[in-house]
């Protein structure tokens, strides 16, 4: 693992709730051919493909990488299909990286997609299994608890939550890509939405999209001669517990902690406050932006709201966190770790268009997935480490 | 041990959506007004049904189409000799690929010959269309031996 691998070209589809002009296909060639043209390459330069989704049921296609692959050129070459849930695109991605840096290929293409519109993932999630109670909640009604147990712990102001989508609702304002845009949001907006799983509200929630990304990850040697600024992977880390286990905390995972501890130590970074320059994490529920900037090592325990509240997570802030908008503007499941990972990458290119923050050389892409139980993450930079 | 052992039936079904997007709605569309059209990779090659890329490239295709058949090669067959209820037909009959003249790709369908000994590969056959035709592979019924057509 010793060769160095960094993003050359990143795309995505323009998300939204119904893509009914496009075939699955066509979402993910979209994203795909956008990769492409900003690496520069074609459909020939590339070695091997790495594919990502979220659970086949949500689109009832069974392995629908296999009748992908000849729409992703994997005709004749390798091709992986990586699934951790809602964190696969992050785990997809990291995939790609070790390829490249296992020196096994020298320009991998990865993709990650979902097609809500053809499904519905809250039936997806809500089975109702012979002799077992039915709670048919959904992600929401799963992690309802978890946001007010870290409510609890922290005796956090109320408000946070509300803070947390204000600021990824203004941020999406200013991405072309994201699929909710309110012009006029505004605190008593989301403060006044229906109360979906208490203590989340409808906007504190993220949508369900129609969406695809892409991105080349490439060798030293190819991307040295790439025509934008690489993003060089300086570090990856991906850790997984069961869902339930006895003295579990699902409010913090231990295999968040962990993932992050070897993230920092791999990139280096004894302090990811003071030396990452931004953070797109994965926050499908408002409050989720302070339990991970604890569980990451950003905030000491308790204290992770006080950065919303302070505006240190804003696009104008020390630490500015999802200047995407999020997931909570834009969520193809399948798609919206490595959503996060693209948007940390470009973030290092000076790639991030309106909602780029001046100067950042190291930033964070983070996802997480199925009961808080799959973390991924990465540190890209505008240099290798 | 249980006195008696539990067993439920799991019921799981959900209406899916799929959608074509450009390139099958287009071939689609054609079914209905009885017409098989194929569409040409940059290559040259024309695919029949056409995809949205070159499946050896997966460079786009382009969008220059053209009319293919009504008449084609039997490249390959199975026979179905006890067809089951959600078959195409109700009698024994070949599931085929089918290249159709002008196509540079076989197309999976169904040929009615009523009897295994009328089946040959290389034999030529016509699409025989459904009386009312709705956008979908079924608006050929199958393709019938070409009368007189012998095998290429």
């Amino acid at each position: 693992m010793a060769e160095r691998c960094a993003v050359i070209g990143v795309g995505q589809t323009h998300h939204t709730a119904k893509r009914i002009d496009v075939s699955q296909a066509g979402l993910l060639r979209e994203a795909a051919t956008r990769a492409l043209e900003d690496a520069g390459c074609s459909w020939a330069d590339i070695d091997a493909v790495v594919i990502g989704k979220a659970p086949d049921m949500f689109e009832g296609v069974m392995m629908p990488e296999l009748f992908l692959a000849e729409a992703l050129g994997c005709v004749g070459k390798p091709m992986f299909r990586v699934h951790t849930a809602g964190s696969v695109g992050g785990t997809t991605a990291i995939v790609a990286s070790q390829l490249v840096k296992g020196g096994i290929h020298g320009r991998v293409l990865t993709v990650a997609y979902e097609k809500q519109s053809e499904s519905n993932a809250m039936w997806a999630l809500s089975i109702k299994i012979p002799f077992r109670q039915a709670i048919v909640a959904g992600a929401g009604g799963y992690f309802a608890p978890l946001v007010r147990g870290y409510m609890n712990r922290s005796k956090a102001p109320e408000d946070v939550g509300i803070r947390v989508a204000l600021k990824d609702r203004l941020n999406a304002l200013k991405n072309p890509y994201a699929h909710l845009k309110f012009p006029d949001i505004d605190f008593e907006q989301v403060a006044s939405s229906p109360m979906l799983w208490d203590p989340i509200r409808y906007l504190e929630t993220c949508p369900s999209s129609d969406g695809a990304c892409a991105m080349v990850i490439a060798d030293e040697s190819i991307a040295e001669r790439a025509d934008k600024q690489p993003a060089w992977v300086q570090a990856t880390a991906m850790r997984s517990e069961p869902t339930q286990f006895a003295g579990r905390d699902s409010v913090n995972p231990q295999a968040s902690r962990d993932a992050a501890a070897e993230l920092w130590q791999k990139a280096g970074i004894q302090s990811p406050r003071d030396e990452i320059d931004c953070g797109e994490i994965y926050v499908p529920f408002s409050w989720f932006e302070p339990m991970w900037m604890e569980s990451l090592g950003f905030a000491p325990e308790g204290e992770g709201w006080r950065m919303t509240y302070d505006g240190a997570t804003a696009l104008d802030g020390d630490l500015p966190v999802n200047m995407s908008g999020g997931v909570l503007s834009s969520n193809p499941i399948g798609a919206s770790g490595m959503l996060r990972f693209a948007e940390a990458a470009n973030q290092v290119r000076g790639q991030a268009g309106e909602h780029q923050v001046r100067g950042a050389k190291r930033a964070l892409g983070h996802a997480y997935g199925g009961g808080s139980q799959f973390f991924s993450m990465w540190v890209v930079g505008n240099e290798p480490l | 041990m249980a006195d008696e052992l539990l067993s439920a039936p799991h019921v799981l079904e959900y209406d899916y959506r799929r959608s074509l997007g450009d390139t099958l709605s287009r071939f689609f569309t054609g079914l209905r007004d009885r017409e098989i059209l194929g569409v040409k990779t940059k290559a040259g090659r024309v695919l029949v049904p056409p995809a949205e890329y070159d499946p050896e490239t997966g460079e786009a295709t382009t969008e220059d189409w053209s009319a293919v058949g009504p008449e084609g090669v039997v490249k390959s067959w199975a026979w179905v000799a006890e067809p089951l209820g959600r078959h195409p037909l109700d009698r024994p009959f070949a599931f085929a690929l089918i290249q159709l003249d002008g196509a540079d790709t076989a197309l999976t369908h169904v040929v009615d010959t009523g009897d295994e000994s009328a089946m040959q590969t290389g034999m030529r056959v016509t699409a025989k269309w459904a009386d009312e035709t709705v956008g979908a592979i079924r608006d050929i019924v199958a393709f019938v031996p070409t009368p007189g057509g012998g095998s290429a």
